[in-house]
């Protein structure tokens, strides 16, 4: 069904809805049912989406959800891969983008879709080739765009739209923060919420941008993409990577310190500065950082580039550091310094924060942490301050647990899903943890310490029976611990938790590690730092990181490439065609020739076939040839025979007969995303009567088949100049020998022109004429009958000629009129025409027999006598009919025909 | 990431048939040489992947029956071409002489943007050359082209030939590609510079100077 006359019906006359289709879009999965109309107005194009409430019949059934201008800056790409192909029958997905739009659309498979793709590519192409000389103005749109409510109202009828850019800007901000580590900690400064208002802020400055976007680039050369490909890439350079890879080990000082609201007025250097080499990467992470309601309502405060400060002072002196990336909430901070020289090697820095404290979500506990990449490894950092108090080690696994769920790093291709924690080569652990000590008191913890059985005191920490039971930490590692507990001392002390609570000495401040390749070189506390009633906790580790060899890189992803371009290449619809040449032999008229080409898939995936159409041709082949099938699908390894029928009928042979037309063609079989082939068809046709004009055969005295073509060609030409050096016959002799024929044996034959005739017998009669060989003709009388209308049929010039015809109609009323306009018939065909005449009169004479009337044989003669140069309409069938029963009438003067037929 | 700066280019092989043009297009992708002479009857294309000043080029190579009977049909894929070989036969004086026609053809039915190089291919089969070399490069410069002499046995000037003519293309489109270079850099971070060089046959670093 065509849907354009729907659309068609919205629209005024200035536009044209060239194609529609129906489709639908797809995302967030929520399916709606869209209709796509291609409309044109001069030289532009746009696509219009509309909706419908059922079958889009009328335009009333539509109403206009937005518009797509088709400009340079538009486009339309089908997401494909080769494993879609396997699908045989599969939707066509395209994705549609215009400025920041963006939208995904199913098409049905088949060849409306196809052709509505093809045509809006054209329109696409066409404006890309008038860019810039000629920039679209899409003024004509303002009208619609009034009867859509704006063409904003896409997003509400496709939430999809508004989430797809969200994702674009989200990718785009991270690459602002990274830009502007400040900026982006207070545009950061709260917990969900805050990050999804900052995001929308982001997404409306998208929106309308000034110049193509870059994922236009790709179209602007107008070619498909192939993001399968790059990933596939990316897999076997991930899966190769011990080939290009080689281990280099990095010292990374991580640090814990929960300094209980206190503020930075200790030096930090006896923790941080610690180690007798400067590491190259520092982590430092704090808990408790302000206690304050401000920071945890407003997630602000001043002890954020206090501490930032006292942490930069305390770095070993003995190398510079960059600030990478700060990462806060609330009164977790995470820092990450580096040195710089290394700092060229960092990419891909992200940080992310998860709230776990009331109702799950806010930030007094939680955790927050940075991803990045250095070299070739990926390495995660995570802060957190996990539940508090002694029974709660169940709520603390829950809330690593959901650290490890709800932590998210957006990655730089938004099509690829945000990475875990656990995705990473490395992720290291520190911060708060809280695990206490079970089972024993505080005096009993107290005098193990006293006497640095650490061992047995180990045994009763939360964290270590939690791991031993593989309910938190999985796969982390921890170094032994032969320091004292952490936690709690008064301020300002080296002295245990003297106030009321009198709390149990713990290991609260923990560093763990998970990955290949770390060696631990310390892990101590801090015992001098006495500010908080934690004391800060370092430990020193030796990381082996991936590093790339330039040289096997190049050679393994150049590997890479061929070994894909190879496998595209293989993977090219493609078969074989058994003959790319056929010749058909001594065609005839009105007998069909069948030749069988067999197609072969003999590619590595399923194909679909089609033949298409030649450059400025309508059709895939000329009027005489048809291939059957002409499309259709093939599976691997599978065939098909393709009959290839030539058939020369009243239409196709006039142009043969005189020569002006060959039997010729080429065919084109494409393949869907491959390959093309050529078929290439000749055969010989052998000239007929049939499909020759009148005045051609009133000069061939000889039958057609004995004459050269250079002279039948001659004779057409002579005989439309009207310039003949020798005597015309009155009368073709085939028309002659079949009128002859009929009234010989016929005349009271019942049924004649009622009965078809035989094919076979036609073919005879068609050939005694053609080459004279018999007298009489073959074939029944219903045969002979059928090659006399057939003859008629095949005229390129009815006898009535084309000229005439208008009046012939106009004046079928008034008989005189009518014979006047016959008595000015070119000699032959007014011969033809009373001769026929004379036979019907016959024929009705002895209707007794025959059983024909006046009405059967008006109808059955005056079509083909008197045909319309156009499309012949009912009004215009009945005048002819009327037209030609004025000369069956018997009239006294028609008395001698009688004596013509019999002499 | 990296997927949205590729570009794909169409190229073409056109040339009398039996020049070798099938055989250029085996060797640049497959490194591999047939030396039996199988009539394309249909037009063929296969993949491959260069990189040109840090840009990741695909170029989609048609090759096409160079029989004359199929001239006409093969003109409907020029349209689509942003590069076009026109390749004759060093042994063959007829296929450089027709270099002409099939330039016309060009003229008249690919855009106008179209890139040409002129390729004199069997250039191992000296003993029996027909066109001097010199002949090839008075041809070239009339029309304002580069020229190489090719052997697809030899494996002579195959990857450079088709490297030029990628190149090219990439600089007659290089107004569209600057026109989002502002865009690209924005997004372009450090690592993804990283990834971006020295990928893949980058052979030619003086060049990678220029763009983006």
């Amino acid at each position: 069904m065509d849907q354009s006359v729907a659309i068609q019906e919205t629209l005024t006359t200035e536009e044209n809805c060239v194609i529609a289709v129906e489709c639908v879009s797809l995302l967030d999965g929520v399916k709606n049912s869209r209709l796509l109309g291609l409309v044109h107005h001069n030289h532009e194009h746009a696509i219009f989406i509309y909706g419908h409430r059922r079958m889009p019949i009328t335009g009333d059934d539509v109403t206009l959800d937005d518009i797509l201008p088709i400009s340079y800056d538009f486009s339309v790409v089908e997401v494909s891969s080769p494993d879609e192909l396997a699908v045989l029958g599969a939707d066509t997905r395209v994705r549609v983008t215009y400025l920041a739009e963006e939208l995904e659309l199913r098409l049905p498979f088949g060849s409306q879709a196809r052709l509505f793709l093809s045509e809006v590519n054209r329109a696409w192409s066409d404006a890309c080739e008038q860019y810039p000389e000629v920039k679209p103005q899409f003024d004509w749109l303002a009208k619609y765009r009034k009867v859509s409510k704006g063409a904003r109202s896409l997003k509400k009828s496709l939430p999809s739209l508004t989430s797809r850019s969200s994702v674009m800007s989200r990718s785009k901000r991270s690459e602002k923060s990274r830009a502007d580590d400040k900026q982006e900690q207070k545009g950061r400064d709260g917990p969900q919420e805050s990050q999804d208002r900052s995001r929308g802020d982001v997404r409306d400055e998208l929106i309308r941008p000034t110049q193509p976007m870059l994922s236009n680039k790709d179209q602007m050369l107008g070619m498909p993409q192939f993001g399968l490909r790059d990933n596939l890439i990316k897999c076997e350079l991930l899966k190769n990577e011990d080939v290009y890879t080689y281990i280099q080990n990095y010292s990374f000082f991580l640090g814990t310190y929960n300094v209980n609201g206190q503020n930075a007025q200790e030096s930090l250097s006896p923790w941080l500065g610690s180690t007798s080499n400067p590491p190259d990467f520092y982590l430092v992470g704090f808990q408790e950082l302000d206690l304050s309601k401000e920071a945890f309502l407003f997630n602000d405060t001043p002890k954020e580039p206090e501490w930032m400060l006292a942490v930069y002072k305390g770095l070993h002196p003995d190398a510079k550091y960059a600030l990478v990336k700060l990462v806060r909430l609330v009164g977790i901070m995470l820092l990450m310094y580096v040195k710089a020289e290394h700092a060229a090697h960092i990419s891909e820095v992200e940080a992310e924060c998860v709230g776990t404290g009331v109702m799950g979500r806010m930030g007094n506990k939680g955790a927050v942490a940075l991803r990045f990449r250095f070299h070739n490894s990926d390495i995660c950092v995570v802060n957190s301050h996990l539940a508090a108090h002694t029974e709660e080690f169940e709520r603390r696994n829950q809330d690593f647990k959901d650290i490890c769920r709800r932590m998210q790093f957006e990655q730089q291709d938004p099509a690829l899903p945000p990475l875990t924690i656990m995705k990473h080569n490395v992720v290291l652990w520190l911060g708060d943890l809280n695990y206490r000590i079970s089972d024993l008191d505080a005096e009993h913890v107290k005098d193990l310490i006293a006497k640095k059985d650490f061992e047995s005191l180990y045994n009763h920490d939360q964290l270590k029976r939690q791991m031993d039971e593989e309910t938190v930490f999985v796969g982390f590692t921890e170094g032994e611990i032969d320091f004292q507990p952490t936690y709690k001392y008064d301020t300002g002390s080296d002295q245990w938790d003297t106030s009321e609570k009198c709390r149990v000495p713990a290991w609260c401040d923990r560093i763990l590690w998970r990955g290949k390749n770390v060696k631990q070189h310390h892990y101590k506390s801090h015992m001098s730092l006495k500010s908080s009633d934690h004391k800060p906790v370092s430990c020193l580790l030796e990381i082996g990181i991936k590093m790339v060899n330039e040289e096997s890189y190049k050679r393994k992803f150049e590997e890479i490439v061929r070994y894909i371009d190879r496998l595209e290449n293989d993977c090219i619809p493609s078969v074989s065609v058994s003959q790319s040449e056929f010749h058909f032999k001594d065609v005839k008229f009105m007998e069909n020739q069948v030749q069988t080409v067999t197609v072969c898939n003999e590619g590595l995936v399923p194909c679909q076939f089609e033949f298409i159409q030649k450059l400025d041709e309508p059709a895939y082949c000329k009027p005489w040839l048809t291939a059957i099938p002409a499309k259709g699908f093939l599976a691997q390894g599978a065939s098909v025979d393709i009959d290839l029928e030539v058939f020369v009928n009243h239409s196709t042979a006039p142009g043969l007969n005189s020569g002006q037309q060959q039997l010729e063609d080429i065919l084109i079989l494409h393949l869907e995303r491959g390959k093309d082939y050529f078929i290439s068809i000749t055969g010989s046709y052998l000239p007929s009567c049939f499909g020759s004009s009148l005045s051609t055969l009133c000069l061939l005295r000889a039958p057609i088949q004995d004459m050269n073509l250079d002279t039948i060609r001659d004779l057409t030409v002579k005989s439309k100049s009207q310039a003949s050096d020798s005597e015309p016959q009155d009368i073709p002799k085939e028309i002659r020998m079949m009128v002859d024929h009929l009234f010989r044996y016929a005349k009271k034959q019942e049924d004649l022109f009622q009965q078809p005739g035989l094919r076979t017998e036609f073919q005879e009669i068609r050939d005694c004429l053609d080459t004279g060989s018999l007298d009489t003709l073959p074939g029944s009388n219903h045969s002979v009958a059928e090659a006399l209308l057939l003859f008629l049929e095949a005229l390129p010039e009815p006898v009535v000629p084309f000229s005439f015809y208008q009046r012939c109609i106009e004046s079928c009323s008034d008989s005189s009129q009518c014979r006047q306009i016959v008595s000015a018939l070119p000699q032959c065909h007014k011969n033809v025409f009373n001769n026929l005449t004379a036979f019907i009169q016959e024929l009705l004479k002895h209707s007794a027999h025959n059983r024909l009337d006046i009405n059967i044989l008006a109808s059955v003669f005056a079509g083909l006598l008197l045909r319309s140069p156009t499309k012949q309409d009912l009004v215009e069938k009945r005048k002819a009919r009327e037209f030609f029963q004025h000369f069956l009438v018997l009239s006294p003067s028609d008395g001698g025909l009688h004596n013509e037929l019999c002499g | 990431m990296a997927k949205q700066y590729d570009v794909l280019f169409r190229l073409l092989l056109l040339g009398d048939s039996g020049v070798g043009k099938t055989c250029l297009l085996c060797r640049f992708t497959d490194n591999e040489f047939h030396p039996s002479h199988i009539s394309t009857i249909g037009v063929d294309f296969k993949m491959k992947t260069l990189e040109i000043d840090g840009i990741k080029v695909r170029i989609q190579i048609w090759d096409t029956a160079g029989q004359e009977r199929y001239q006409t049909i093969t003109k409907q894929y020029y349209r689509r071409a942003q590069g076009i070989f026109l390749v004759y036969d060093i042994t063959s004086e007829r296929s450089f002489q027709h270099i002409m026609k099939w330039a016309s053809d060009v003229d008249e039915y690919a855009p106008e943007k179209v890139q040409k190089i002129l390729v004199g291919n069997k250039s191992d089969e000296e003993q029996k050359r027909q066109v001097a070399t010199e002949q090839g490069n008075k041809l070239a410069k009339a029309y304002g082209m580069d020229f190489f002499e090719t052997s697809a046995f030899t494996n002579q000037n195959i990857t450079e030939s088709f490297t030029r003519l990628a190149e090219l293309v990439l600089q007659a489109n290089k107004k569209d590609l600057d026109l989002l270079g502002g865009s690209i850099n924005d997004e372009f971070s450090l690592a993804d510079l990283e990834e971006q060089e020295g990928l893949c046959n980058a052979g030619d670093n003086t060049r990678k100077s220029c763009w983006c």
